[in-house]
């Protein structure tokens, strides 16, 4: 029986080439767009799974409300780790990471620049499942001056894997001997760091101060803690342990603190959730974001959706031509199952095809995928694992669904109406399949609208006045590692021919760098009367070579020695004080961790506000300190010449430190950094958007062709009457065209109503303007109108005599 | 006397649009014994292919009585008209219906297969009627690559290889030249003569003459009886 089924089923599809070459193309393409998304989803949810006891670790927050700003930030005080074993029976292992950001390794002669560098407690090798090839994880970061890398790293530097005993050189001064290798971090891990040296390197790793956050805590809890009850403790744990210090230097316990509306409170976040749903402030790396995944799975079902739909429309569609077969088929003796069982079969034979294409397509398309969305998928054996009894089920569940409208329909064929061609108008009275068109052509507008929305905003950021101006700015890196020869290198460069200006700082608009401090009103503190602010050190230059502006006062300046002890604030910062005239009023911030003294500012100057961190967020309160020898180094460019400049610099650069790596960016690829997952987001959904598209239209196509089949007697008779081809195709397109409109009217509400939530995440944003889902439903009345009048001119232009003939 | 293999009485059947009602049969009654050939005449409208409907029980009367060998179907519900119907009748349409995607041994089968006879048994019949109609030369052809006598020498085929008791045949030569039919007529003659019974509707009145009585309708009664034997 079953044989019988797949003989008729795929005569009858090779029968109908056209329909089964839309039907199999709109499957293939939804299922590899699905498969592709499926990639995508399950490697952002993997992050960090290959700990073996990830559902017990955890990352310790700390939640800070102070001076006017709430953040929660990823690094903790340096004491809260020891305190925490100590005071917790139900907590198995702590550790820290301390990231003090990049430093020169040499290797030979030269001093290479490498950025994924750390400082971290022994115990990690505890928690975090990092296998080593080579020493003993028990105590190979227990010494100071020691160090674990990755087997990449031991590659790189000596060639081999077995480098136990070896020595690196840091910043040409400091040496680090290697105690293990561990294998490489997976690429789905928060953190990806090379080199971890001993913690007891640092003296920082005994500081006691509990107001001072600089480190990662890791806590592995004991099998079967109940983490709420654990993370209900950590607030006394905080007053416990740092009350006598904030007793000390805001002078006040912690109630007191929080009923004056600020606080200091610790929490955690498991360690799979880091990824997707953790954006502190401080965190290793940029996080995935699990909007993007909802955003990403939705889409993957409506692109399905819209493929499934194509194959129930078209098979229902064309159920006038199956009917006879139907009827003699239940004339025979067939039961309805029988029936129901053999158009199923089709479908499903269908869905495999397509799904054996997708599969193809997706496997070839992985490439540019990866390139859009930034990732590095590949396809593993334990990925064929899991995908290929994942496709059976899909193929089966689609199959069915697919094919369960027709095949009921189908099924259901009373054999002498059919027979006596009494369903010869099966396209008629199609009230679902209008649904489905109108649920398609949905889909596909709010598409349309979030990708125009997406797009828009993203030029918008490109366009607006940021407040300074990033374009032809070379950003030399680690020019501090020059020491005091960093002026040197500055003076040299601004010599230069085609320089207009240079800058050391140790922040940049372009880079989430700079640290945070707290500033007073009053040498006496008082934590009512203080503004937390971004800290930058800057020098002279700064200003005017990247095109700040001057609200009020002046710049800082060579000539005027008590500059060292002024500062220039921008307008947030002016705001939150609320002095009338901020110039030349003083501010005091704490000169040690214990804030047992402070030292005295004197406003000299007021910049405008400019965007110093990304659009998402409000300016913040700045504070510029004047400083010399650090940091990077920001060269204006106005030469047409850039590679020549750029060999002369380099030049000067090997003239002070001939061993040291040059590396430079450009300040305005850095801000396209900035704002990468959104362009992501934006040329995939283009993507996911013209494929949706795509995938209707067939079906669009498709229904068009029968509509024009089914009614090739009636337009013969119509022609033989008089009527032109117009009239003709404006009748034939008017059923479809009105179901497109009312898919507009669906539509563009929801799609406003989900692109304003997806603006709200940026603060500068441009809002939804009336032309864009105006220009969304004329575009899709076009693409619907132009598919349909192909069939349709196609079936006017028919000679009607051949049309009348065939009855 | 023997029972009649069918028997009906006072069958009527209506059919309703939204405004008017036409009366398809009136109160119609007929017996057909096994072993005979009738042919059912009438105008266009008379109600010929109603009854040939309920006859083949694809199609169930509004009122009145239909008993087949002796049972009453009449109210039999779907799947038991199915079942009966597929073990003992045979149809035969004007335009074959035969299946476009299957060959001509395959539309032959599909009975079989439908009464679950195992495979080489199928085989066994399928070649056997095929031989029988001397088509055996097209069984790996398409409906569409044969001559409108041989598609329906192949349906005649396919309606007589369950081995029915009843062959239902609508206007078999309608679509058919003079010589095609003739054919198909001494056909079906042979398969009266070796036992099936047979009812024809059917327009013409030379082929109504190769039957041994012909019923004569108008609107949905039934208005003379001639004997031809």
């Amino acid at each position: 029986m079953i044989r019988n089924y797949v003989k008729t089923a795929f005569r009858s599809l090779m029968k109908n080439k056209g329909f089964t070459f839309i039907n199999v193309l709109g499957l293939a393409l939804g299922l590899a767009t699905c498969l592709l998304i499926v990639f995508y989803v399950f490697d952002e949810l993997s992050y960090d799974r290959y700990n073996v006891k990830a559902d017990r670790i955890y990352r310790l927050n700390n939640d800070i409300k102070f001076g006017g700003l709430e953040n929660s930030y990823a690094i903790t005080p340096a004491p809260a780790a020891a305190a925490l074993k100590g005071d917790f029976p139900e907590i198995e292992q702590v550790a820290r990471l301390r990231n003090r950001g990049g430093n020169q390794v040499k290797k030979g002669t030269q001093d290479i620049q490498e950025d994924r560098m750390v400082y971290a407690d022994n115990s990690i090798f505890d928690i975090f499942t990092l296998p080593m090839i080579a020493g003993n994880p028990a105590r190979a970061l227990v010494d100071p001056h020691t160090m674990v890398i990755t087997e990449d790293m031991a590659r790189k530097y000596f060639g081999r894997v077995n480098v136990i005993g070896q020595v690196l050189t840091i910043n040409d001064s400091v040496q680090f001997k290697v105690t293990g290798v561990i294998k490489n971090i997976p690429k789905q891990s928060h953190f990806h760091f090379d080199f971890y040296m001993s913690m007891p390197t640092i003296a920082e790793s005994k500081s006691a101060a509990w107001f001072s956050n600089n480190f990662g805590t890791y806590i592995l809890l004991k099998p079967g803690a109940d983490p709420k009850v654990f993370a209900a403790k950590l607030n006394d744990f905080m007053a416990r342990h740092a009350g006598s210090q904030l007793q000390a230097i805001l002078h006040m316990d912690f109630k007191t603190l929080e009923k004056s509306g600020s606080y200091f409170r610790l929490s955690i976040i498991p360690l799979t959730k880091i990824h997707l749903q953790s954006n502190s402030v401080d965190e290793i790396e940029a996080n995935g974001s699990i909007s993007y995944v909802y955003i990403f799975s939705a889409t993957a079902i409506f692109i399905l959706l819209i493929a499934c739909v194509n194959f129930m429309n078209l098979s229902t569609a064309r159920s006038a031509n199956r009917a006879r077969e139907v009827g003699v088929r239940k004339v025979l003796g067939s039961p309805r199952s029988a029936l129901i069982a053999q158009f199923l079969t089709e479908s499903i034979l269908v869905t495999l095809v397509g799904a054996i294409i997708a599969v193809l397509a997706a496997w070839s398309m992985l490439g540019l995928f990866n390139q859009m969305s930034g990732k590095d998928l590949t396809v593993t054996p334990q990925i064929l694992g899991w995908l290929i009894p994942a496709l059976l089920i899909i193929i089966l569940v689609v199959g069915c669904l697919a094919g369960s409208y027709p095949a009921l329909f189908l099924s259901g064929f009373q054999p002498i109406k059919v027979l006596k061609g009494k369903l010869a108008g099966g396209f008629k009275g199609g009230m679902l399949r209008s649904i489905l068109v109108v649920v398609q052509f949905t889909i596909s507008i709010i598409l349309i609208v979030s990708t125009m929305v997406i797009s828009n905003q993203l030029k918008y950021i490109q366009s607006k006045d940021l407040g300074y101006n990033r374009d032809h700015v070379l950003v030399i890196k680690n020019v501090w590692a020059l020491g005091n020869a960093a002026k040197t290198f500055k003076q040299e460069v601004r010599q230069l021919a085609g320089v207009q200006g240079a800058t050391l700082s140790n922040a940049l608009p372009t880079d989430e760098n700079g640290n945070s401090t707290t500033y007073f009103k009053d040498p006496v503190i008082d934590q009512k009367r203080s503004v937390l602010t971004f800290d930058w050190n800057i020098d002279e230059d700064f200003i005017p070579t990247l095109g700040i502006k001057m609200a009020a006062g002046r710049n800082f300046s060579k000539d005027m020695a008590t500059d060292s002890t002024g500062i220039v604030i921008n307008e947030a910062f002016a705001k939150q004080l609320g002095y009338a005239n901020p110039v030349n009023q003083f501010l005091y911030t704490p000169a040690d961790q214990m804030a047992t003294k402070t030292t005295k500012y004197h406003i000299i100057g007021v910049v405008k506000d400019f965007n110093f961190k990304s659009l998402r967020t409000n300016v913040t309160p700045l504070v510029f300190v004047l400083d010399q020898n650090i940091g990077d180094l920001s060269v204006r460019i106005n030469s047409a010449d850039i590679p020549s400049l750029m060999a002369k610099i380099k030049d000067q650069w090997k003239g002070l430190s001939p061993n040291r790596q040059f590396s430079y960016v450009f300040m305005d690829d850095n801000f396209d950094a900035l704002y990468r997952s959104e362009e992501r987001m934006g040329a995939i959904s283009i993507a996911f958007t013209s494929l949706a598209i795509v995938i209707a239209c067939l079906g669009l196509f498709g229904l068009a062709a029968y509509a024009a089949e089914q009614r090739i007697k009636e337009i013969g008779i119509r022609k033989v009457l008089g009527a032109d081809i117009s009239t003709i195709v404006n009748m034939l397109s008017k059923d479809f065209i009105k179901l497109v409109l009312i898919a507009i009217a669906i539509a563009v509400p929801f799609a406003w109503w989900a692109m304003h939530g997806w603006l709200q995440g940026f603060a500068y944003k441009q809002n939804i303007q009336w032309w864009v889902p105006a220009t969304a439903g004329v575009s899709a009345i076009l693409i619907a109108f132009l598919t349909i009048s192909f069939q349709a001119i196609k079936a006017a232009l028919t000679n009607p005599v051949t049309s009348l003939r065939s009855e | 006397m023997e029972a009649p293999m069918i028997k009906i009485t006072d069958l009527e059947k209506f059919y309703r649009t939204e405004e008017v009602e036409t009366i398809a049969l009136n109160k119609l009654s007929i017996e057909v014994k096994t072993g005979e050939f009738v042919a059912i005449m009438g105008p266009s409208g008379c109600g010929k292919s109603t009854l040939l409907n309920i006859l083949g029980m694809l199609d169930d009367p509004d009122e009145g009585s239909y008993v087949f060998n002796g049972v009453e179907v009449a109210h039999f519900t779907e799947r038991k008209r199915a079942d009966l119907r597929k073990h003992n009748i045979g149809f035969v349409f004007q335009s074959f219906n035969l299946i476009d995607e299957l060959t001509v041994f395959e539309n032959v089968e599909l009975p079989l297969i439908y009464t679950g006879v195992p495979s080489a048994e199928r085989v066994k019949r399928v070649e056997e009627v095929l031989d029988k109609m001397q088509i055996m030369h097209r069984r790996n052809h398409y409906p569409q690559q044969l001559s409108g006598g041989q598609q329906q020498r192949v349906a005649i085929a396919r309606a007589v290889v369950n081995k029915p008791k009843l062959i239902l045949a609508d206007e078999p030569t309608g679509n058919l030249d003079s010589s095609n039919g003739n054919d198909v007529m001494e056909l079906l003659t042979d398969l009266n003569e070796q036992g099936t019974t047979i009812i024809m509707v059917t327009h013409s009145e030379h082929d109504a003459r190769y039957s041994h009585r012909i019923i004569r309708l108008l609107d949905g009664q039934t208005v003379v009886e001639n004997i031809m034997i």
